[in-house]
């Protein structure tokens, strides 16, 4: 029960809807939802339902993809002038959909008050792909963009026919359409389309990413835009500061049970066996699900699911594979250090890309003047969502309907047809708000377990991870070791550059239960090691050593890969400028040739007031030591130069990051408050990963297995300022992804500036304290 | 055995049959249907199961529910609504400073409990008072900014 009044969404307003929204109207008729401060249509933009009647236990249907070469894929208009916009893309608290329907209200010349955004959901969205890789608003953007104008196209000739004028002598404002000289003439979006679905083909081509929509749609010259390039606030943001939002996590469905898993004790031990007895004497308790190397217990509360799972073997520390009614083989197959880790990344087989080959470098490197050798070195790391990993499945015989968070509902949908050997069409995905995740954290595997679950009892099962399962297996940032080698001529020229990396797979989409259950879903190594070479030396080496693995499942984590990669590029730069006892920004200015790249660069060294001068020019007196960083980024287009000022205790070793400067080009920006909400996430995130964030593992598993064992940056750490800086932010670029960026460049920023301040160069994340100060004590 | 139990919740009693050891978190959750309170980590260690407990803020997750018993329990729904947010909360729209906004629950009742007692608050005295609260997706200057904001507005209203 909501504490607010709550709303019975009817029908009505869509009672005309087509193919695809029917069965969108079958869930959500009779919906209930706990937010009535818009109209209904606002609310079921705005919110999920959290209670749904629709139970897919025995009933079979089949529901065909929405088409994206109709308009109603993508656009409804309802009769109080509002509208809807339908997007397979979803949010992950990343301020998207703002940015979509920004695009889309300017488009349809549509108040973006009224316009809200339904995502995901299998049902009513076309699938635009995965939102993942800072890729939403650049390629679902045109999308929709080219839709709401085919919209917009279709609406003023509907408007042409009422007013009895031809359509070039209409003009539409705020969804408003009139005749140029009579402007009393005038008649509503909502009025033109009298609640109609609107059953027009606009054509599409292509899939996912590449796909175009309307194609000879005619488009808003952007020297006119009025919403796009604004700051709108953020329609979310008023039920999640008062607890009317309703995220998956709050989603209740009837007759539903909630579950919890117990996870092996080792990665890869097997289940010996499982004593259930005093389960049933918890009241609550419904049954243990055990399938295979797949445990899992139902039960009627959350409580009693929790305490069972305890029993079981369920909690923080397990002293061992017995330890638990659940008794475990005694598999210890990872490597015992991390000196060992750091080794078999090396020697792991994998496909090799090389990135660039250019000159001699073997004879370069034999002929200079100074050379330099470097080996840069990142951990395991975790999503860490704060919201532990949580799905909904209702299984039934020949139908399986999910309620959840993933950032792929689409793929998650045939990844589930396939796991429970059902038709794609038999299987629904209801897509709703889970806490953020930040790549490819558990919200997929999580459905699996549900899966599992609910179709071991016969009835819709919960299941929600406790926090040893997110941190303990939750896909994985993969280590990444680097091996960097250069030199510099008399005159401190760079004249070689090789630069070898090992980066473990970032794509294993296998999910976990299904492996459990001996019947593997999802692929590895979907794509290569980000990797992008961008100084122009005369002689250089660049190899990636790709798609390995490492003991444990491991998947993309926000800037996969590059955030490692640019932390020992940037460093390495650095290191050279630094032994030719050049500025580093000049350094780095000889080598760039990209116009966009330089531009960042010299944007950032001017909002931070830069002056030339060699890195750690002396020893500071004192305990504490001031030093400033520079380092950048291209990635996938986007541009990002940041420059930061730390303090060094050299005492503790501790860390403080006071001052950071971001100079940001990802073209034109869409929603300039939400890409500065963006860029301020990166940055202090990114700051998390590299002063404190590592996960640690025994033989058996992770042993860093919650917010102890696996820090993250505090509050008391956050900088005194943090200045940002858009470049080339017009509609002659367009638009490219800004979720992402800037983290690359942070653990080089970091680093270079604590090299500035004691003459200590860090070559190893975390930056703990631990750390930095057994490095400052070598020195 | 359930045994029930009398709940002061945003200053409505509520009757709940619960069992003894369950945890307040999810009575608030399940039973009482308010979604302010989240699960973050069940080991008091995020705060986003932050709720006022006599107008201290206290960790849902592990205080049982029978401990909460005869007290004033606040949740953020008893803060303030969609129609009409508190002014904390009205900060925390003015600034935008939410991203998931998973955590916003601990951090506006962290906030809450705090300014109540200390209305002058330095920046200093701010990060100190949200240091146990985790925010995962870097809001973090944005938050504080919220909170010096209604304090300021406070002061001036005062």
């Amino acid at each position: 029960m909501n504490a607010r009044p709550e709303t019975v969404f009817a029908n009505s307003d869509l009672s005309d809807f087509g193919a695809s929204r029917r069965e969108f109207l079958k869930t959500s008729g009779g919906l209930v939802l706990g937010f009535s401060l818009l109209g209904p249509m606002a609310a079921l933009a705005q919110q999920p339902a959290t209670h749904i009647p629709a139970s897919a236990t025995g009933a079979a249907q089949s529901l065909p993809a929405v088409d994206p070469a109709k308009l109603d894929a993508w656009l409804a208009i309802h009769p109080d002038n509002t509208a809807t916009l339908f997007t397979g893309k979803v949010e992950q608290g990343n301020g998207s959909p703002n940015a979509l329907a920004q695009i889309a209200a300017e488009e349809l010349d549509f108040p973006f008050d009224k316009l809200f955004v339904v995502m995901g959901t299998t049902t009513t969205t076309v699938d635009q792909g995965p939102t993942y890789g800072s890729m939403a608003v650049r390629y679902a953007g045109p999308q929709i963009r080219h839709a709401a104008a085919a919209g917009r196209q279709v609406l003023l000739s509907m408007a042409g026919k009422r007013l009895r004028v031809p359509a070039e002598q209409l003009t539409v404002r705020d969804g408003v359409v009139s005749v140029v000289d009579a402007p009393q003439r005038s008649v509503t979006y909502g009025e033109l389309v009298e609640g109609k679905r609107l059953d027009v083909t606009i054509g599409a081509t292509g899939k996912t990413f590449g796909m175009k929509v309307a194609p000879d749609a005619k488009l808003k010259d952007p020297s006119k835009y009025t919403i796009v390039g604004t700051s709108v606030p953020r329609k979310d943001i008023p039920g999640k500061v008062t607890g009317e939002f309703t995220y998956v996590h709050d989603v209740k469905v009837p007759n539903m049970l909630h579950g919890r898993v117990v996870r092996p004790y080792g990665i890869e031990s097997d289940l010996l066996s499982v004593d259930e007895s005093g389960l049933r004497d918890i009241p609550g308790f419904v049954a243990v699900v055990r399938q295979r190397n797949f445990l899992g217990v139902v039960a009627k509360t959350e409580w009693a699911a929790i305490k069972a799972a305890e029993k079981l073997g369920s909690k923080l520390v397990r002293k061992g594979p017995t330890d638990g009614q659940a008794k475990w083989s005694d598999w210890q197959g990872l490597p015992a250090t991390p000196d060992d880790l750091w080794e078999s990344l090396r020697h792991a087989s994998g496909k090799v890309i090389t990135v660039a080959n250019r000159g001699h470098v073997d004879a370069a490197l034999h002929a200079g003047a100074k050379t330099l050798k470097a080996t840069y070195r990142t951990p395991f790391e975790t999503h860490g969502s704060i919201g532990p990993e949580l799905a909904i499945a209702d299984v039934g015989k020949d139908y399986a309907k999910f309620w959840a968070g993933t950032q792929m509902p689409h793929q998650a949908r045939r990844d589930m047809a396939e796991l429970l050997d059902l038709p794609v069409e038999n299987v629904e995905v209801t897509w709703v708000e889970a806490s953020g995740q930040y790549g490819r954290n558990g919200l997929e595997p999580v459905m699996a377990d549900a899966a599992i679950m609910s179709r071991a009892v016969g009835r819709p099962v919960r299941v929600q991870w406790m926090r040893w399962d997110s941190h303990g297996w939750d896909p994985k940032e993969p280590p990444i070791v680097q091996d960097l080698e250069g030199a510099l001529d008399a005159k401190g020229n760079v004249t070689a550059w090789r630069h070898h990396m090992w980066v473990p797979t970032l794509t294993d989409t296998r999910l976990l239960a299904s492996e459990l259950i001996g019947k593997p879903v999802g692929k590895v190594n979907l794509g290569d090691a980000a990797i992008k070479y961008e100084y122009e030396f005369d002689n250089a080496d660049v190899v990636a050593h790709g798609e390995s693995r490492v003991g444990v499942i491991t998947a993309w984590m926000r800037a996969p890969g590059q955030f490692e990669t640019t932390f020992a590029m940037e460093s390495f730069i650095d290191e050279l400028a630094a032994a030719a006892h050049q500025d580093p920004l000049a350094f780095r200015l000889k080598y760039l040739k990209e116009p966009r790249a330089i531009a960042v660069l010299k944007a950032a060294a001017k909002q931070y007031g830069w002056q030339s001068r060699p890195s750690f020019p002396g020893k500071q007196p004192g305990r504490k030591a001031n030093g400033r960083g520079i380092a950048w980024v291209n990635r996938d287009g986007s541009r990002v130069a940041t420059i930061a000022d730390v303090v060094v205790d050299r005492d503790t070793g501790g860390i403080w990051v006071k001052r950071v400067v971001v100079a940001h080009d990802c073209g034109l920006v869409i929603s300039p408050d939400g890409m500065r909400n963006q860029i301020e996430g990166n940055i202090i995130q990114s700051m998390s990963r590299t002063l404190h964030e590592e996960i640690t593992f025994d033989r058996a598993h992770v042993t860093s297995r919650d917010w102890v064992g696996y820090p993250i940056l505090t509050f008391n750490e956050i900088p005194d300022s943090l200045e940002m800086v858009f470049v080339n932010n017009s509609a002659e670029y367009p638009s490219n992804g800004g979720g992402e960026p800037s983290t690359c460049p942070t653990a080089a920023v970091i680093g270079n500036a604590v090299y500035d301040a004691v003459g200590v160069r860090l070559r190893q994340t975390p930056f703990r304290k631990e750390r930095v100060k057994a490095e400052l004590d070598r020195a | 055995m359930p045994k029930t139990i009398h709940l002061k919740v945003n200053g409505k009693q509520h009757a709940v049959a619960v069992e003894p050891d369950t945890m307040l978190l999810y009575v608030l959750r399940d039973q009482l249907g308010l979604h302010g309170p989240k699960f973050g980590c069940g080991l008091s260690e995020c705060g986003a199961c932050t709720i006022h407990l006599d107008g201290a803020a206290v960790h849902s997750c592990v205080l049982p529910a029978t401990a909460a018993e005869g007290r004033a329990i606040t949740t953020l729904e008893g803060l303030g609504s969609v129609d009409k947010p508190n002014p904390l909360q009205q900060a925390f729209i003015d600034e935008q400073a939410v991203q998931c906004g998973y955590c916003i629950n601990g951090m506006i009742m962290t906030a809450q409990a705090f300014l109540d007692k200390h209305p002058n608050p330095s920046r200093d005295d701010i990060k100190q008072a949200l240091n146990r609260n985790l925010c995962r997706c870097g809001t973090h200057m944005r938050i504080v900014r919220a909170v010096e904001r209604a304090a300021k507005n406070g002061r001036q209203s005062a």
